[in-house]
């Protein structure tokens, strides 16, 4: 929806006090600031705030002195509006985010019975105390990364409420527990006590652990989200933004790490020394609780549950304490309006582009990536991911050089949703495309610019990676199959910007999917990547029987057939996309303007 | 077709003074409604325009035929659908039935023709506000396809005229409300279009912006062009506007010259008033405790 919906929204008469005017807009955010460029952040977020629903209507009645029952009460409801409201908004996004939550709870049925399956054989404490540490990770990763995270309550809204830290973030606590996240915890965690569970000690001991291991969970991404707020609203610690992509880099390596673990001789008893450690972590530690009393160590158990406890306590005061900085700090874009204004310099390279339409969107897009937190962030994460997972794997002696594979796909993502990373800026582009040969144009721009950091990268990443595993023979058909994936990611990603386009919110360090819109997220790129990987096959269908057929076949051949193949997969995906990013150029605003 | 081809306006320097062609007969701006009914083709024309945002009608079937090279002023309370009906004749949002033509040309089905003709600064939708001013210029000039020493010029000239030279190098993320105004009103001038649409253009803009904007616009308006604002604003409508259209609650409820709409009442806060229907209500019994013991 365009400005002009969101605009008539405003206007009307607010029909239900507090959450339920947000109909129509989740974020709460009529934008005056954030709609007109948030010219300063600070002014923005003051009269966002001012006009936020909850501004307005109930919380402020319920003070001065709001416990946190009532605020509870208020956020709760509210979080539900927004996602029903958010919901409300296209049929389409409706049915993406039910297949994304019904799909969520599938495998946390499936992982309920199958914990249950798993009670009473050998390993099952460790398994239990490794599910619930990789939750928590899960969890505190989350709000970094994941798109549709918990996008809702963005604490920095409720500002100029009379609301003491206490009540705030009992009730932010409690309105985190609603959503289909949450349940999907609980529902591991139910499953992590039944499992190993015994006798009456151990049921009363996973009475408790339960709730505490899930509240651990959500405070922990609460955490971490008011943190990275900060870090992405102010613009010096948007340079440190840039180690979170780490985080995730660091994390995968983990799982994969232990999965690899796990698949060798040893078995779940090579994890038993890892599950000796974890379980004194919270919250692993509720888990394990369990398992020690049902054991009949309760001494173990009391102290598992205490250290939980502590952690929760020492989460909850951290958090506090982080949002009640957040909250009364200037706003870090008060201090950059004082900045000296920066010299222009256009680098050699952006000097070497082509003028006409593809050279100044290159030079746009290019420029984005290196001042738009959002958009680097992105891409140091992928870069970071897209390097560590195929040399660390050569490090520890056991990857493939098909893991080089990993830097052009990670780097491939960043076509999707091409329009969504424009935010609403995206008029001044709609205003500019007239046909499809502009639309094409802008697009293959938009690709060439990708490639320009992709095809050096990849082929980099190939060369080390074969470097390390000693494994120069295989470069070329490395090479060959990244440039094809890049190709497939670059096609797949132009149709799916075209057709799923989503809103990523620009005002919050908290959002990376507006509202609503994490189902279409998802479709848009986990479908893509099943597409590419998809049109990817016939090359991999190649390589196989290359080495099927011979043992020193000639996989070189791989290498131009590959980067032709790719070249022609993203071309023919442009001109499909084209024609319909000229025809839906509305549509596509609509859906790009929601953050 | 070459990628700079598509400026098909004709070349008028930014500061309007060479556009005898299109100079109105009467060669003179008037407030007064002598040239109430224009015989040249409207500058825009909108017919039977409909949009509805699930059960709200925001533009509930309208029609309007705006004159060519008139200061236009589309008011109205908010909430009265000017920023949709804005979106929808610059085809920025679909709307669900009706036509908009501009300068003879159908917005939905000749894109072509229109997007060159027209320039647009929409409210609250963002500029790619991580460019500086400068870049930004550049960047939306040569997306316009016009030749980059040509964008390059036009924006040295915009920004000195609009007092943006000493931030030319600022992003634009760190610029005030009145320059972020200025910089897309440069934007949206660079091409030299024949329709400028303007969504508020003053909201939230100090005096000084305010007052070089209107001073651009004027001049922009002189050389023949056209230019549609939108603004609730009355003083400001009436101060700048030589034609005005009424909107309340998704419907047209006078359009004409500012006389016209005026008629015989003193103000066109008083027309407008009065076409709205509020007659200053005294509702203040129901606020009785405000001011009252605290």
């Amino acid at each position: 929806m365009t400005r002009a919906a969101r605009r008539s929204r405003d206007d009307e008469p607010a029909r239900v006090p507090g959450a339920a005017d947000a109909s129509g807009q989740p974020t709460g955010d009529p934008g005056p600031g954030a709609g007109a460029g948030a010219p300063l952040a600070g002014a923005a977020s003051s009269v966002r705030t001012g006009t936020s629903p909850v501004g307005t209507g109930t919380v402020a009645r319920t003070a001065p002195r709001a416990s946190m029952a009532s605020a509870a009460s208020v956020l709760v409801p509210l979080k539900l509006s927004l996602l029903r409201n958010g919901l409300r908004q296209s049929t389409g996004r409706t049915a993406a985010y039910i297949a994304s939550g019904v799909l969520a709870l599938l495998v946390a049925a499936a992982q309920l019975l199958g914990l249950v399956l798993l009670r009473g054989t050998a390993h099952v404490g460790t398994v239990t105390v490794l599910l619930t540490a990789v939750l928590a990770l899960g969890w505190a990763v989350m709000p970094l990364f994941f798109p549709g995270g918990d996008e809702t309550l963005d604490p920095t809204r409720l500002v100029m409420l009379p609301l003491r830290p206490h009540p705030l973030t009992g009730a932010l606590l409690a309105a985190s527990l609603v959503g289909i996240g949450p349940l999907f915890a609980l529902c591991l965690l139910v499953g992590s006590a039944a499992a190993t569970a015994r006798g009456a000690a151990g049921t009363a001991v996973a009475v408790v652990a339960v709730p505490l291991a899930l509240l651990l969970c959500v405070t922990l991404a609460r955490v971490v989200a008011t943190a990275n707020i900060r870090l992405l609203t102010s613009r010096k610690g948007r340079d440190l933004a840039v180690l979170s992509g780490l985080v995730i880099a660091v994390g995968v390596q983990v799982v994969n790490f232990g999965a690899q673990r796990l698949g060798e001789a040893g078995g779940l008893a090579a994890l038993d020394p890892v599950a000796a450690v974890v379980r004194w972590l919270p919250p692993a530690a509720a888990t394990g609780a369990v398992a020690s009393a049902s054991e009949g160590a309760y001494g173990r158990a009391a102290g598992q549950l205490l250290l939980s406890v502590a952690a929760l306590a020492v989460l909850l005061r951290y958090w506090r304490r982080s949002l009640v900085r957040l909250m009364t700090a200037p706003d870090s874009s008060t201090l950059a309006a004082g900045e000296p204004a920066r010299k222009e310099s256009a680098p050699a390279l952006e000097r070497l582009l082509p003028e006409g339409r593809t050279g100044t969107v290159m030079r746009r897009a290019l420029r984005y990536v290196w001042r738009d937190p959002k958009t680097k962030a992105a891409w140091i994460t992928a870069l970071a991911i897209g390097v560590i997972v195929p040399l660390f794997n050569a490090l520890q002696g056991r990857g493939t050089i098909y893991f080089a594979c990993f830097a052009a796909g990670m780097l491939g993502i960043q076509m999707y949703n091409q329009f969504g990373q424009d935010t609403s800026a995206f008029w001044m582009v709609a205003m500019t495309i007239s046909s499809p040969r502009d639309a094409y144009l802008e697009l293959r721009a938009r690709a060439l610019a990708l490639s320009l950091i992709t095809l050096p990268y990849s082929a980099l990443v190939t060369v080390a990676t074969a470097a390390l595993l000693d494994n120069w023979r295989a470069l070329p058909e490395a090479l060959g199959l990244s440039f094809a994936l890049l190709g497939a990611m670059l096609a797949t990603g132009a149709v799916a910007s075209v057709r799923f386009p989503y809103s990523i919110p620009q005002d919050s360090g908290y959002k990376n999917v507006a509202p609503g819109q994490a189902g279409l997220a998802w479709i848009s790129i986990f479908g893509g990547m099943l597409g590419a990987a998809l049109l990817c096959a016939p090359v991999i269908a190649l390589t196989i029987w290359l080495h099927v057929a011979s043992a020193d076949g000639p996989t070189w051949i791989l290498l131009p057939l590959g980067t032709a193949y790719g070249a022609l997969v993203a071309a023919v995906g442009l001109r499909l996309a084209a024609p319909q990013a000229a025809a839906r150029l509305p549509e596509i605003l609509t859906a790009v303007s929601k953050g | 077709m070459p990628e700079q081809a598509r400026d098909h306006t004709p070349d008028r320097a930014p500061e309007g003074t060479g556009a005898p062609a299109r100079m109105r007969d009467d060669g003179a701006r008037d407030d007064d409604g002598a040239g109430g009914a224009p015989t040249a083709p409207p500058a825009v024309r909108v017919e039977g325009l409909w949009k509805r945002f699930g059960e709200q009608i925001a533009v509930a079937g309208i029609d309007l035929a705006l004159p060519a090279g008139r200061f236009i002023g589309l008011v109205g309370p908010n909430g009265a659908g000017k920023t949709t009906t804005l979106s929808m004749v610059t085809g920025l949002l679909r709307p669900d039935g009706g036509r908009v033509t501009v300068a003879g040309h159908d917005v939905w089905r000749d894109p072509v023709e229109v997007k060159a003709r027209i320039g647009v600064l929409p409210e609250g939708l963002r500029l790619f506000d991580r460019l500086s001013g400068r870049e930004l210029l550049g960047y939306t000039g040569r997306l316009r396809g016009l030749p980059g020493a040509e964008v390059d010029k036009r924006a040295t000239q915009l920004l000195d005229v609009l007092d943006l030279a000493g931030a030319q190098h600022k992003l634009v993320i760190d610029y005030s409300t009145g320059m972020r105004k200025k910089i897309g009103l440069a934007a949206a001038l660079l091409h030299n279009p024949e329709v400028l649409f303007l969504d508020e253009p003053f909201e939230g803009v100090d005096p000084v912006s305010a007052q070089t904007i209107r001073s651009v616009l004027e001049r922009y308006t002189d050389s023949g062009a056209t230019v549609v604002f939108s603004s609730h604003v009355m003083e400001l409508v009436e101060s700048l506007c030589d034609w005005v259209a009424v909107m309340v609650a998704g419907r047209i409820r006078a359009q004409g010259t500012l006389a016209e709409v005026r008629s015989d009442a003193p103000s066109l806060q008083d027309a407008f008033l009065e076409l709205v229907g509020a007659r200053g209500l005294d509702r203040s019994e129901s606020l009785d405790w405000l001011g009252g013991a605290r």
